[in-house]
């Protein structure tokens, strides 16, 4: 069973007194383990189909499967907590809480859930996701004290700490040197391969976009290439 | 709770974020509370002053005053006898630290030409010891008054700085007093002025003192007699606990006046002096009055001070909760992103409310906080400088010292409004905070 499943989804967005159509009638569904690549130029909706999978948005028309379960109709509590539990977000400029160090930042995806916990494992775990973005130095540092990359690093371990089955990272490297979004994008594959989470960033770098084992390439809202790699041969 | 013990400490170092904001808006609100504790401070402490002030000037905190009645309907204020009434504050154990006998009249002051109108109160000098500590004399002393007493000669008086003014008389003149005896005929007395004391003017001039003796002779009373019999306890808080006492007993020995006669509004005092006109009686009766009594108009002030100091804090924090209004809304646009951010980590609508809200908490105690130190400082310096016993405002002070006192009780109320009116300042703002679609919050 697919992980996700979009079928004929689409989203109009009101622009003053005209519609904007950002997605158009996508379908595709993204296998468990997949490292995946929607890659576009700007304004083809890819930002926008990241949303409706991460549940931050909902379709216009169309519906959005996660893990075999429709999105629509939850309340806004159901599809929070479904948020915490499946999806981990990685963005484009970071979006590190400023106010708490590198730990503080990656444990507090930990201290939202229902169930919190011990404060023993939340270490062990963090302290491990630390080591393995190699920010062990860093640990007690905060934001504004980071690089850009060591941020991104922050930001997916934070994605990763809640053992999500998807992670989500909008133009992860968009905000980075060339040197440092390759940096990024390899240790995503890395963690990809590790921990066999399922790994699904936009992207509009065709570099970067080629290191994905499963491509799909969107143009004005509409997917207009769906395949899979020699990567993802290779892999499987 | 260990969620909540995150969302306490982003909160806190949110505040910290902004250092210049939080310590404008946290001034605001110290401002208010150190304002609000200092009016609270003074009026918390001005009965119990104004209390003793008068205590000292009325010599008393519980009152016995004789009256008999002819059948002709001739009033005579005074105590002939006074063993019933000392034995009964001796068999109740009362906690007496001293007894004050005063007579006293209302006449004219008469000096080369000039008249004034006058109460002059007979007092035992000798025993009257606090009295003389208490009475600020600009001009002669107290010693030159005993002198005279020693030498027979009992007319001496102590004229306030108004009343020797208004008469242009110096020490040592002599000042004609025509007035009444108890029986109501018409006498002359001649005093020598032996002091002038300051006037505070401000509840009034204050009356001109005599000795005890003298004033007797004038009215015509018994060198034993006198007119008022003062009780003073060892704490004022006692009053109308004793006086309720006392009076149990006092009624069951003699006849009495009826206690507690007043209508709405009125003096408990004037109200128990018109029964004696009022009512058809004769032979003698005693009536008892309180310090209380007297001052109830003080508790009216104290109230009144207590209800403007709500005012003024509802006031301010109106103003202020405009300022934390605003400068939410802000905060929830400056952090927007942060809130989408949140939210897509899986954080509920209501935390991100909680969140805004702890900080809007924090932000009120801290200047709770700040306002109290600073009020206390203020009360501390306040409080150490010497006005004095002639200060226009002593009857307010307490041995020439500002005194203030707090209730922690006032303190809390003072503390819970300010509370939850800077959390309902923030509440609209922390609201939108929530209810923003991740998305959009995001996106912005």
């Amino acid at each position: 069973m697919s992980i996700v499943r979009l079928e004929d989804v689409h989203k109009v967005y009101p622009l003053g007194e005209t519609h904007v159509r950002a997605v158009n009638g996508v379908t595709f569904a993204i296998e468990r383990g997949d490292f995946i690549s929607i890659a576009g130029p700007s304004g083809s909706g890819k930002s926008t189909i990241l949303n409706m999978i991460g549940c931050i948005d909902t379709p216009t028309e169309g519906s959005v499967y996660i893990d075999g379960r429709p999105t629509s109709g939850l309340t806004d509590r159901q599809i929070t907590r479904l948020r915490h539990q499946f999806i981990g977000f990685i963005f484009q400029s970071f979006n590190l809480v400023p106010v708490l160090n590198v730990f503080e930042n990656i444990e507090f995806p930990l201290l939202l859930g229902s169930e919190v916990a011990s404060k023993e494992e939340r270490k062990e775990y963090v302290d491990f996701l630390i080591e393995e973005v190699d920010l062990t130095r860093w640990r007690t540092h905060r934001p504004n004290e980071l690089s850009g990359g060591q941020r991104q690093r922050v930001a997916i371990a934070r994605a990763l700490v809640t053992r999500p089955q998807i992670v989500l990272a909008d133009e992860p490297t968009a905000n980075l040197d060339s040197k440092t979004g390759e940096g990024i994008i390899e240790l995503m594959k890395r963690i990809n391969r590790e921990l066999e989470t399922t790994f699904i960033f936009s992207t509009h770098d065709p570099s970067i976009m080629e290191i994905a084992d499963h491509i799909i390439r969107l143009l004005d809202g509409s997917v207009i290439e769906d395949r899979r790699t020699a990567t993802a041969g290779a892999k499987a | 709770m260990k969620t909540l013990l995150k969302t306490v400490l982003i909160a806190l170092r949110n505040l910290n974020r902004q250092k210049r904001r939080t310590f404008l808006l946290g001034g605001a609100i110290a401002f208010g509370i150190a304002i609000v504790t200092l009016i609270n401070g003074f009026a918390g402490s001005f009965v119990e002053n104004v209390s003793e002030n008068f205590s000292n000037l009325l010599a008393g905190h519980i009152f016995v005053q004789g009256v008999e009645k002819t059948a002709a309907g001739k009033e005579y204020r005074t105590i002939a006898d006074d063993g019933i009434l000392l034995d009964i504050m001796t068999e109740q154990e009362m906690p007496v630290t001293f007894v004050s006998k005063r007579s006293e009249f209302t006449g004219s002051l008469i000096f080369q030409g000039e008249s004034i109108r006058q109460t002059v109160v007979g007092v035992d000098w000798d025993e009257e010891q606090y009295l003389r500590e208490r009475l600020v004399l600009l001009e002669g002393d107290f010693e030159n008054m005993l002198v005279m007493n020693d030498r027979g000669e009992r007319n001496g008086i102590i004229l306030t700085e108004a009343i020797a003014e208004a008469l242009n008389v110096e020490l040592g003149e002599r000042i004609i007093a025509r007035m009444r005896t108890v029986a109501g005929q018409q006498n002359v007395g001649e005093f020598v002025l032996a002091g002038v004391s300051y006037d505070p003017g401000l509840f009034g001039q204050l009356a001109a003192y005599a000795d005890l003796s003298y004033v007797n002779e004038l009215l015509t009373l018994q060198p034993k007699q006198y007119q008022t019999l003062g009780i003073f306890l060892t704490d004022l808080g006692l009053i109308d606990q004793e006086a309720e006492r006392y009076y149990e007993v006092l009624s069951q020995r003699v006849n009495v006046f009826d206690r507690a006669v007043e209508e709405d509004g009125q003096n408990p005092v004037e109200a128990l002096f018109e029964q004696a006109d009022e009512q058809t009686w004769t032979g003698v009766r005693y009536r008892l009055f309180t310090l209380n009594d007297v001052l109830s108009e003080v508790d009216e002030i104290v109230r009144l001070l207590n209800g403007a100091a709500l005012v003024i804090l509802l006031v301010l924090f109106v103003i202020i909760m405009v300022g934390i209004t605003n400068t939410f809304r802000m905060i929830m646009y400056e952090r927007v992103k942060e809130i989408g951010t949140m939210r897509a980590l899986g954080m509920q609508r209501p935390r991100v409310q909680v969140l805004f809200l702890l900080e809007a908490f924090f932000l009120a105690m801290g200047g709770v906080a700040f306002g109290l130190v600073v009020a206390g400082i203020i009360m501390l310096i306040l409080s150490r400088i010497y006005l004095g016993l002639d200060s226009a405002i002593f009857i307010l002070l307490k041995n020439g010292y500002f005194t203030f006192t707090v209730r922690p009780l006032q303190v809390a109320m003072n503390t819970g409004i300010v509370a939850a009116l800077t959390l309902l300042a923030a509440f609209l703002p922390s609201r939108k905070a929530a209810l923003m679609p991740p998305v959009d919050a995001l996106r912005a």
